[in-house]
């Protein structure tokens, strides 16, 4: 199994490829604790790993988008490191396919790069114009249900077993789409460890597993509440309206309060136009006898929340 | 350009036809997926008790009875996948909806049913559900390769984007938008929460929980830096109030408050759009009855010529009230008059 780590720049990829480094400058953060807790569980079960590979970009938002300069800078650093570069996508519009049209001509001219599509466009795109590089799904593609309000409920439950089966799947459970994935090139497929659990048996039928942790993404949207600070009330909140990026100054932290359950001390946490749950112990130590299993190819360690941005 | 109206019970079809919706939507629960997968899985977007029809029998009804009035039905089947197990059963109740019920279209978001129903040869057609986020042409093309005759654009698109894609498009493909009620704060295709009874929408959720920011890098925020946060946080709760139909309310009169679209009717028949989406199969029929009106009297405006700042001025009328078109956040599109 490889292990990636989620990068900012090409300073990081310098730097010591080192989950405790790389999250160094955030470790007073609100979701520090998590990341230190899955560090712990990495060395208890995986010892000391060894970063490989790098995922650089944004799965999220169009407007994080690095520039082509800065990707250069990133696989510049990469290949003088001698590890491999993923290049990360989010869902895009007209716009946001212009802007990595460019991109994936310095991935191509690079060589025989991946990239992960979270976008049927970013792949068709890359598809017709760009067949060097590698696509890769991303999991925002997969569409399991991840409401970390009630899926863990529903799997601590006597939730009827098709019901819960259902909720541990997705389409990858059908071989008629993992076919239909291999047949555009498509061999891997990210998903999220689920507050439900996660069933890989996809993994077994020529598909591999790239697993995320210790973060899973619940939302995101084209409307963004940190976009709205710098506009007058009126024109706040609109989709496509211009970004300063304003997500980079600060998150929001939310506490599940208002449970009808019993998990109070749930916390969601917005950064920028996307929320994400936080895995717990039992969730990274289900996660972790699964890659002991083989089940999963990769693992992408992301040592804060994945809405970095680099000006330039 | 049609006026496409949700429906739940053949009870609505002739008040829906005769106030001005030109094509139908529904959805189907039979009781075996119900007894199967309970309330916690969906087979389309909407709860199982939320809209649908119960029995194929009931949904032919309602399909006969349109096609003679000359209104076409199409049928959601846009759960975001369906797992191997479920898909055996999708197919064959789509065989079902097609031979025997005679939908003329089925709304897909799945790609992988999209795939196998374009293989299945069904007479009836195949639309791209929003919840597919077709956000570009791109992917539009990408979808292209199963067939559809229409793809429905996510709502978070702005005219300018939908006239796009459009202009790309509109010789291979419909465009239908929405138009009139229920919002979304995220994006629908990428949005993995449920809006199960038990703890509803995950945005209006938010809104009532503890809520705590954070300077990068876990240091303090200033004073100054929290009170603008929070000024934005509450502006942002207010926001949702409006995208949740403000708070579901309704004028005195009974047209519905919430996410309209109706000021962008005019740049849509220029664009050359084919259909306006009115939204809320589980709404009541007074809601329903009253949507269709509200988006017909402006589409019956546009047809006849009106100029664009004659069709807005109208949009913003037909409430009484115009308040809540004031504050900018009611609006599916921002429309440059």
């Amino acid at each position: 199994m490889d292990w990636s780590i989620h990068v900012s720049n090409a300073a990081e990829i310098r730097g010591a490829l080192n989950a405790f480094e790389q999250g160094a400058s955030e470790r007073e953060s609100k979701v520090a604790p998590v990341v230190e807790l899955a560090w712990r569980l990495i060395e208890e079960y995986f010892d000391a790993v060894r970063f490989t590979r790098c995922a650089y970009g944004n799965e999220f938002c169009e407007h994080l988008i690095p520039s082509p300069q800065r990707l250069e800078e990133a696989l510049t650093a990469a290949s003088e490191r001698d590890i491999k570069l993923t290049f990360l996508t989010p869902y895009v519009s007209e716009a946001g396919i212009e802007s990595l049209r460019p991109l994936f001509e310095t991935l191509s001219e690079n060589g025989d790069g991946e990239v992960v599509f979270n976008d049927w466009g970013v792949l068709n795109l890359l598809r017709r114009e760009f067949p060097r590089l590698k696509p890769v799904q991303g999991r925002l593609m997969n569409k399991s249900l991840r409401d970390p309000r009630v899926t863990g409920v529903y799997a601590a439950s006597d939730a009827p077993a098709p019901a819960l089966v259902s909720l541990r799947r997705s389409n990858l459970d059908c071989a008629s789409y993992t076919g239909f994935l291999s047949g555009l090139g498509v061999d891997s497929v990210e998903v999220d460890n689920l507050p439900q659990g996660v069933d890989l048996g996809f993994a077994g039928g020529g598909v591999k597993a790239i697993a995320y942790l210790p973060f899973g993404f619940i939302s995101t949207s084209r409307i963004c509440m940190a976009a709205g600070i710098h506009y007058d009330k009126r024109d706040k909140f609109q989709p496509g309206a211009p970004c300063h990026h304003e997500c980079q100054t600060h998150l929001l932290e939310y506490a599940y309060t208002n449970t009808p359950f019993g998990n109070r001390d749930q916390k969601f946490y917005l950064k920028g136009n996307s929320y994400f749950y936080v895995h717990t112990e039992a969730m990274l130590r289900v996660l972790f006898e699964q890659a002991r299993s083989g089940l999963i190819d990769r693992m992408v360690f992301q040592p804060r929340l994945p809405m970095m941005w680099e000006r330039g | 350009m049609k006026v496409l109206a949700p429906i739940s019970s053949y009870d609505e079809l002739e008040m829906l036809a005769e106030s001005g919706a030109e094509e139908l939507y529904c959805g189907v629960v039979p009781r075996e997926w119900l007894d199967r997968y309970t309330g916690a899985v969906w087979l389309n977007r909407r709860s199982p008790k939320g809209g649908s029809l119960e029995t194929l029998s009931e949904l032919r009804q309602l399909v006969d009875g349109a096609h003679r009035l000359g209104v076409p039905v199409f049928l959601t089947l846009n759960a975001p996948y369906y797992t191997a197990e479920q898909m055996s059963w999708v197919m064959e109740l789509a065989r079902r909806l097609d031979g025997e019920a005679g939908v003329d279209a089925l709304i897909v978001t799945d790609i992988n049913l999209l795939m196998q129903l374009s293989q299945a040869k069904l007479n009836a057609a195949l639309h791209v559900s929003s919840v597919a986020a077709t956000l570009n042409t791109e992917a539009i093309r990408f979808l292209l390769q199963f067939g559809p005759s229409r793809v429905i654009l996510p709502r978070s698109l702005t005219v300018l984007e939908i006239e796009k894609i459009v202009d790309a498009v509109r010789d291979e493909v419909e465009i239908e938008v929405f138009m009139l009620n229920d919002g979304c704060a995220f994006e629908e295709g990428f949005c993995s929460t449920t809006h199960h009874h038990t703890v509803g929408a995950f945005c209006t959720n938010l809104s009532e929980m503890d809520a705590d920011f954070e300077r990068s890098g876990g240091r303090e925020l200033t004073r100054r830096q929290n009170s603008r946060l929070r000024r934005n946080l509450t502006d942002y709760r207010e926001w949702i109030w409006y995208v949740n139909g403000n708070g579901c309310g309704s004028t005195p009169n009974g047209l519905p408050y919430g996410p309209c679209g109706l000021c962008a009717i005019h740049d849509f028949k220029r664009i050359g759009v084919a259909s306006l989406k009115i939204v809320g199969r589980e709404a009541s029929p007074f809601k329903k009855l009253a949507s269709v009106r509200m988006v017909r009297a402006i589409v019956d405006q546009a047809r006849a010529g009106a100029e664009k700042l004659v069709t807005i001025e109208r949009a913003k009328s037909l409430r009484g009230d115009r308040e809540h078109c004031d504050s900018g956040y009611m609006c599916y599109y921002k429309v440059d008059a």
